[in-house]
C-alpha cells in the first residue's frame, strides 16, 4: 500500500481542493512545482559529517536503532533495541495494513496546501512503535537528509503503547547548496501511562523551506517531552504542532530557536487540555540576529487542567524581529492558565561586568546568550541530556 | 617600592558630565591604598576609570606593572591582571554563580575551585542559583569578592565591600580581600570605601580622601581615623 492509497476518495478531493489553500501562520509560496513528478533518485554518498551536525551518532545508532532517509528513499532502518520497532511507513503499512489507521488521524490531509502537498507527493517516513512496558534508555535516532533538494515529505508515525517509555532523536539537515521543501508529516500516538522524550534538530539552508506538520495525541496519563532546536539559516520555516491531552496527560514543549541571515521563522505549539489534570507548558527562547524575523506562538486552551505558556525572545540586531503571542482561552471554572512573555536585547550592564573580569566581549555576549537559552532540563537519559546541552552551547555560539 | 599602578592627571567624564576632576596617584608593592570619601565624590567613576570600563570617558595616563594602559580595553587590561570588583553585581540569567565562577577562573587561568573560594565566602549554599538574583547585600558582596579570589588580580580595585552588610559579612569579606593580597604578587590592593568600616579588619596602609571629584590628600592610616572622627570635610595640611 502507497502512502497515497491511504486517502478516501472524498479526503482525495478535500486535498486537492487545498492546494491553493495557505497556512494560517507564515509566508505563503507556491507548491506548483514541487507537485511535478521527481526524478530518479540521487546517486549520494551519505554525507556523515554533515549528518553529524544534526547530532546523529551513527556509529552509536547501528547499535541501537535508527531510520534514516534521503530525499524520498527510506534508505536504511534497524532497531537492535528489545520491544521497539523501526521501519519505513511503506513497509509497516505493508505488513500491518491497519497502520493506515493511523494516518491522518491527527493531521487533517486539507490542512493547507503543505499537508496536501505530502499528501499527494510524499514518501517515506519512519514507524517506530514501542511495546507496552517497554523503557527505552538509549533514544532511536533518525535522519531525513535532504541531498537533491526539491520536495521532501515524509509521513512519520510514533506509537507507545501503555506505560511504555520511548525516546527519539530527530534530525533534519539538507546539503547546503540544496533548495527544496521539507513537510514532514509527524502522528504521535501515546497510549495511557506511556511518556515519549522527543529531541528534534533542524539545521536547514538558505534555500530549504520548512513546514513540518506535527499532531500528537497523550492518552490516559501520558507524558510528552520534546525538544525542538532549530540552529541553522533557512528560507522560511514554519511549523504549529498540536498536541490533545486526555485525563492526567502532561505536556513539557520547549523550542529554542536561533532566527540567522535572513530566515523567517514562524514556530509555536498549541495543546488542547481535554481531561482533568491535564497539564500542559510549552517554552521558548528565540534568539534573532542579523535581518531574521522569528515568531514565537503558543496557545494552550481547554476546560481542564493546568497550562502555562512562556515567550522569551532575545533581539541581537537593529533590524532582527520577534515576536511573541502567547494565548491562552479558558471554557469554564476547572482550567487555570498563565502566561509569561518578555522581548529584550543583552544587558550592556552585564557585559561590561564580564569584561571588567577578563572575557572579550564575545565571550561575554555568548555567556549572556548560553544563560538566557539555559531552560532547565527534564530527566531525558543521558544521552538526549548531554545532545541538547551540546545544541544548547553550538547555538549561543552561532548566535554571536 | 616599585610602583604597581599609576595615574597621572586624570580625568573621567559619564556623558555630558565631569565626574572626576583631577586624580593622580600611585599604589606601591605591599600597599592597601583606602579611598574614602562621601556618596558622589567620584570614587567608583574613579575606579571605572582606571580600568577603561565603557561609557567612561577618560584623560590622563594610567600605567600598570609599567605598562601605559591608554586605549587598552577593559578585557585586555583584565586579563593583564587589573580587576575591579563592582559595588553591585548584575543578575546574569540562566548562569549559576558556580558556573560563572569556574568561568572566570578559566579565563584568568587561576585555576581555582567555586568550592575553595565559596568555603572562604561562605557562599556554598549560593553556588547553585543563579548568578545576581535574589542575593541579600551581604551575600552579593562575598559572591563578588569570591569572583575576584576567581580572577586571581595582580591588583584588585574593590568598590564598596563593606556597604549595606552586617558585622559577619563583614568578616568573610576582609577574610577574602586578606587573601586576594596574599595572592597578588604585588601584595597591594585598592579599596574604596565610603563608612570605613572593612578597615577595621583590612587596615589601610595608605589613605586619600576624594571629595567632589578631586583626590587627595593622601596620608597614613591615622587620616581614616580622623576622618572617621570628623567627617570627610576635615582640614588636612
Amino acid at each position: 500500500m502507497r502512502l497515497l492509497d491511504v486517502l478516501t476518495p472524498m479526503q482525495l478531493e478535500r486535498v486537492k481542493a487545498a492546494l491553493a489553500k495557505p497556512a494560517l501562520y507564515g509566508p505563503d509560496i507556491d507548491v506548483r512545482d514541487y507537485l511535478l513528478a521527481e526524478g530518479p533518485a540521487a546517486e549520494v554518498e551519505v554525507d556523515e559529517e554533515r549528518i553529524r551536525e544534526v547530532g546523529i551518532d551513527l556509529e552509536r545508532a547501528k547499535r541501537t536503532g535508527y531510520f534514516m532517509q534521503i530525499d524520498s528513499e527510506s534508505v536504511r532502518y534497524m532497531s537492535r533495541l528489545p520491544g521497539v520497532e523501526v521501519m519505513s511507513i511503506e513497509e509497516a503499512l505493508e505488513r500491518e495494513p491497519e497502520v493506515s489507521r493511523l494516518i491522518w488521524k491527527l493531521v487533517d490531509p486539507a490542512a493547507d496546501k503543505y499537508t496536501a502537498v505530502a499528501a499527494l507527493r510524499g514518501r517515506g517516513g519512519y514507524f517506530v512503535r514501542v511495546k507496552k512496558g517497554v523503557k527505552m534508555e538509549e533514544p532511536v535516532q533518525t535522519c531525513l537528509f535532504m541531498v537533491k533538494g526539491g520536495l521532501q515529505a515524509p509521513h512519520n508515525i510514533i506509537y507507545v503503547e501503555e506505560g511504555a517509555h520511548a525516546r527519539v532523536l530527530t534530525g533534519c539537515t539538507i546539503m547546503p547548496e540544496s533548495f527544496g521543501l521539507h513537510a514532514g508529516i509527524t502522528e504521535v500516538y501515546l497510549e495511557r501511562g506511556a511518556r515519549l522524550d522527543y529531541v528534534m534538530i533542524h539545521a536547514w539552508s538558505r534555500g530549504t523551506h520548512v513546514r513540518p506538520r506535527t499532531g500528537v495525541l497523550a492518552g490516559e496519563g501520558a507524558e510528552v517531552v520534546t525538544y525542538y532546536i532549530n540552529l541553522s539559516t533557512v528560507r522560511t520555516l514554519q511549523t504549529y504542532p498540536r498536541y490533545i491531552l486526555r485525563d492526567g496527560a502532561r505536556l513539557h514543549s520547549v523550542s529554542l530557536i536561533l532566527g540567522r541571515g535572513s530566515s523567517i521563522i514562524d514556530v509555536g505549539a498549541k495543546a488542547a487540555l481535554g481531561g482533568r489534570r491535564a497539564a500542559a507548558e510549552i517554552l521558548s527562547r528565540v534568539v534573532a540576529r542579523d535581518s531574521s524575523k522569528v515568531v514565537a506562538r503558543a496557545r494552550v486552551e481547554g476546560a481542564f487542567g493546568r497550562g502555562h505558556v512562556e515567550c522569551k525572545g532575545l533581539v541581537l540586531s537593529d533590524v532582527a524581529r520577534v515576536e511573541a503571542v502567547p494565548e491562552l482561552g479558558a471554557v469554564g471554572r476547572g482550567v487555570t492558565l498563565t502566561h509569561e512573555a518578555s522581548i529584550g536585547k543583552l544587558s550592556e550592564e552585564a557585559i561590561a561586568y564580564l569584561m571588567s573580569k577578563g572575557f572579550s566581549r564575545e565571550e561575554a555576549e555568548s555567556i549572556l546568550v548560553r544563560g538566557f537559552m539555559n531552560v532547565e532540563l527534564v530527566d531525558l537519559g543521558p544521552q538526549l541530556t548531554a545532545y541538547v546541552r551540546n545544541l544548547m552551547n553550538l547555538l549561543a555560539r552561532a548566535a554571536i | 617600592m616599585a610602583e604597581v599602578l599609576t595615574a597621572e592627571g586624570l580625568r573621567a567624564r559619564a556623558g555630558d558630565s565631569l565626574i572626576v576632576h583631577r586624580a593622580e596617584f600611585g599604589v606601591r608593592e605591599g600597599e592597601t591604598l583606602y579611598i574614602v570619601g562621601p556618596n558622589g565624590a567620584g570614587k567608583s567613576t574613579l575606579l571605572k576609570a582606571l580600568v577603561g570600563y565603557p561609557g567612561i570617558e577618560v584623560d590622563g595616563r594610567v600605567t600598570f606593572m609599567g605598562e601605559d594602559l591608554t586605549g587598552v580595553p577593559m578585557d585586555e587590561r583584565a586579563r593583564k591582571g587589573l580587576i575591579l570588583s563592582h559595588q553591585f553585581i548584575p543578575r546574569i540569567e540562566g548562569v549559576t554563580v558556580r558556573e560563572l565562577i569556574e568561568m572566570v577562573a578559566r579565563v584568568s587561568g587561576s585555576g581555582t575551585s567555586a568550592e575553595e573560594v565559596a568555603d572562604m565566602l561562605e557562599i556554598r549554599h549560593l553556588l547553585g542559583r543563579e548568578f545576581g538574583k535574589g542575593f541579600s547585600g551581604g551575600e552579593m558582596k562575598r559572591v563578588e569578592i569570591a569572583v575576584t579570589l576567581a580572577a586571581r588580580p595582580k591588583l584588585a580595585l574593590i568598590d564598596e565591600p563593606d556597604s549595606g552588610v552586617d558585622v559577619e559579612s563583614a568578616l568573610i569579606i576582609a577574610e577574602g580581600i586578606r587573601e586576594i593580597i596574599r595572592r597578588s604578587p604585588a601584595r597591594s590592593v585598592v579599596i574604596v570605601t565610603h563608612t570605613g568600616f572593612i578597615s577595621k579588619y583590612v587596615p589601610p596602609t595608605r589613605v586619600c580622601i576624594m571629595r567632589s571629584g578631586v583626590l587627595g590628600p593622601c596620608s597614613g592610616p591615622e587620616l581614616l581615623d580622623r576622618v572617621l572622627r570628623e567627617g570627610f570635610r576635615i582640614e588636612v595640611a
